[in-house]
């Protein structure tokens, strides 16, 4: 028993220290093949040097390593699970983990592959360039529905108010840095502590409250952000209505530094993803879901409930707040709407597209909603006599998509599949 | 309501929210003049009524279904629009006060017929799963507000106008005073009423009283509970769509006023007690009366209105904490 405890834990490190590994590898032969630069030396002309092989129009070097290394995964993940198991660490740990890895190896190739098709270079305009700002939201928009999901899908507790974290993590971040000249750093930290704090407010005062009321405090709570933020008594501080604009560091700006915000905002996804289910994996992850499931019961058996729901509270509140955070660095600036409803609803709805209480579910849920948002943009249906501008009425079809789910598929994509794949399975 | 009122629990509720009321009128008194004490009482006294109007609904709908319709602020919008459509529809030449009284109508009919659809059609297969009907109500909201948004525009209307009896001033006290703020007062009380007269002597009343203590218990006794439950949403909507179509010869029609009047309904009925229906009209008047004082305070001192919607939370949060439950709920 013990013995293959062990070897599963070691195989999961075995697999992700493999997988960083491979990660090395493109750039390693970035800077060995790059083009030599005479007279400078150090760091930055090392780097530069790289840049010159990952930078190049249409196909790579990099990008081919790193499809191909996509692929081995793909196809060790799928060996291992197909043999029997002889208690090899690294192949328990493939397959357990490898297909996260493969998804995590393929979204890292991703930029590259755009470039590719597009003839296009994956550090200046054009299409990839584009096409790596849809996903960097994407990313954002994860963590988001990621944190939502920790606290309606698994912990039971239903938050009308997620835009508070968000919003006030964008503010935060871009205030301190405008007005008090904040190193990044301390306004980032600041920040999230902001969202610790709004966290254990609504704690303290929400969570005594019963489920319904939490939902419609937490409510009410987010409006008087959203009311303060587009208010004209504080339009020198914030802005009002237009929100406001501050400068980032050059390497964390996303106008010149793409690539570099595309792997944060990639890393810091999969780093939310996995903090999730390491919680959930846990003895606390384990309480919450009882929580969840049955409180009265869970408070029977001894534990403070109130404690374990403040606990995913704080946790999803760091989250969120680091999402905000994210988006305000990314955008550069923030406006009233990072608090308004829109940051509330849609983690809901990805959430519940995707499959709640599903590991992968919210964050599928948001690539599906933002993909192809960004897909129909310019789509014009014509209907006999009627013609409906996608782009424009995405939101009113957003609206009827999230009806006909809750209403047909309550267990969301995720759910459903795997409720399928267990039928199956079951025989 | 003798019953009720020899429990502890309720006068003492009662008392809470009586000293509260007294110690905003003297706060009124202690710092405006009595012409503006009478005008800041009157805009709560309206404003309150609106509130009552959109809150009603959810609060007997929640008491009965257990379903919080997030969606009830969007009625309230959607009756504006139809009053604002029937209203122009009218050929050229028809009087305006018969305009208005269709538009009235209209709204309400509208706003009936499209709650039973909805409770049919989306609420009635989800009683299994309660919190996804929250969940729904949500993005029902969101769905008709872009809709609304997609064929009027999202800059909103221009108020219609009311008949000539109701478009004016009169003078009360020593301040100005439009008579169509006396309508919707008038308006919000004749419901007030109404409906607490139909809960209290019909027959009706009677089992939705009961199905707010019991439902499964009105259902075993041989009540078709789903058609009460329909009939009873479908009062809720009705009555907001109404409120939408009073209030818009004075806040006109825009997208947004769902939202801004669901948050309002939604602290109403914490403040109330969420399944409480003399709850929701006391804390209705309540939560007008503190919006036009704070307002007139921070329009006197500030210069700008902002304080008056963070104060009703302010107020909510801190009944709340004395009251998990708010004043008049049910003691869970």
């Amino acid at each position: 028993m013990t013995t293959s405890l062990l070897a599963k834990r070691s195989g999961g490190r075995l697999a992700l220290l493999l997988a960083l590994a491979l990660l090395l590898i493109p750039y390693l032969h970035a800077l060995a093949t790059g083009q030599p630069e005479t007279g400078s030396a150090g760091l930055a002309a090392l780097h530069s040097r790289a840049e010159s092989v990952y930078c190049a129009k249409g196909s790579t070097p990099t990008g081919t390593i790193l499809l191909v290394e996509t692929l081995l995964i793909a196809v060790a993940t799928l060996l291992a699970r197909g043999w029997k198991t002889h208690g090899n660490p690294l192949q328990e740990g493939l397959a357990r983990h490898g297909p996260y890895l493969f998804v995590f190896l393929l979204l890292t190739t991703i930029p590259f592959l755009l470039a590719w098709r597009t003839g296009s270079s994956a550090c200046t305009r054009g299409k990839a360039f584009f096409w790596e700002s849809v996903f960097i939201d994407v990313f954002i928009l994860a963590i988001l529905a990621i944190s939502y999901n920790l606290l309606f899908g698994f912990a039971g507790i239903v938050s009308f108010g997620h835009a508070a974290f968000f919003g006030m993590g964008a503010y935060t971040v871009g205030l301190l840095m405008k007005h008090l000249a904040f190193p990044w750093v301390a306004a980032v930290i600041v920040a999230l502590l902001v969202g610790v704090v709004i966290a254990l407010i609504k704690g303290v005062v929400g969570l005594r409250i019963r489920g319904l009321y939490f939902a419609l405090f937490t409510l009410a709570f987010a409006e008087v952000f959203f009311l303060l933020a587009g208010n004209r008594i504080l339009v020198d501080i914030t802005g009002a209505e237009d929100g406001f604009t501050f400068a980032v560091p050059d390497f964390l700006n996303m106008t010149k530094n793409r690539l570099f915000f595309y792997y944060l905002t990639l890393v810091l996804m999969a780093l939310a993803f996995w903090l999730v289910r390491r919680l959930m994996g846990s003895p606390t992850g384990q309480v919450l879901r009882a929580l969840r499931d049955n409180e009265e019961r869970a408070r029977m058996l001894g534990y403070n409930t109130f404690t374990f729901k403040l606990i995913a509270l704080v946790l999803a509140g760091i989250l969120a707040t680091g999402a905000g955070v994210l988006r305000g660095i990314a955008l550069k600036g923030a406006s009233p709407n990072v608090l308004g409803v829109g940051f509330t609803f849609d983690p809901l709805l990805a959430t519940i597209i995707g499959g709640i209480g599903t590991f992968s579910g919210p964050v599928l849920g948001v690539f599906i909603l933002r993909l192809v948002e960004q897909m129909l943009r310019d789509t014009v249906l014509t209907l006999g006599s009627v013609q409906i501008d996608i782009g424009e009425r995405w939101a009113l079809i957003l609206g009827v998509i999230f009806i006909i789910i809750v209403l047909a598929f309550p267990k969301g994509i995720v759910g459903t599949l795997q409720e399928q794949y267990r039928r199956r399975k079951g025989g | 309501m003798t019953t009720k009122l020899r429990s502890g629990f309720w006068r003492q509720s009662l008392l809470i929210a009586g000293l509260f009321a007294i110690a905003l009128l003297a706060l009124n008194f202690l710092i405006f003049d009595t012409g503006i004490v009478a005008v800041v009482l009157l805009s709560g006294f309206y404003q309150g009524m609106l509130f009552f109007l959109v809150a009603a609904g959810m609060s007997i709908v929640f008491g009965l279904l257990d379903v919080l319709n997030l969606a009830q602020g969007s009625f309230f919008m959607l009756g504006a629009y139809v009053g604002f459509a029937i209203y122009n529809a009218l050929p050229e030449g028809t009087p305006i006060t018969v305009r208005f009284v269709a538009a009235l109508v209209g709204a309400v009919v509208f706003g009936g017929v499209l709650g039973a659809g909805v409770e049919i059609a989306l609420l009635r297969p989800l009683y299994v799963r309660p919190i996804f009907q929250i969940v729904l109500t949500f993005g029902l909201a969101t769905a008709i507000t872009e809709l609304v948004r997609g064929i009027y525009g999202p800059s909103g209307l221009v108020p219609v106008e009311p008949p000539a009896a109701l478009n004016t001033t009169i003078a009360v006290m020593r301040g100005q005073f439009e008579t169509y703020r006396l309508f919707i007062i008038a308006v919000g009380l004749v419901l007030m009423i109404g409906i607490s007269l139909l809960l209290q002597r019909t027959r009706l009343g009677i089992i939705i009283r009961a199905g707010v203590q019991d439902s499964q218990m009105v259902e075993a006794l041989g009540i078709n509970v789903r058609r009460v439950f329909t009939l009873v949403f479908a009062l809720g909507t009705a009555v907001a769509a109404l409120g939408g179509m009073t209030a818009a010869p004075f806040l006109g029609a825009y997208p947004a006023m769902g939202e801004q009047f669901l948050l309002t309904a939604i602290i109403v009925i914490v403040i109330g007690g969420m399944s409480s229906f003399e709850g929701t009209a006391i804390a209705a008047l309540l939560v007008g009366l503190t919006r036009a004082t704070v307002e007139q305070i921070s329009l006197q001192y500030l210069n700008t209105p902002i304080l008056a919607s963070i104060s009703i939370l302010v107020f909510m949060v801190v009944v709340l904490l004395v009251r998990p439950t708010g004043l008049f709920g049910r003691e869970a």
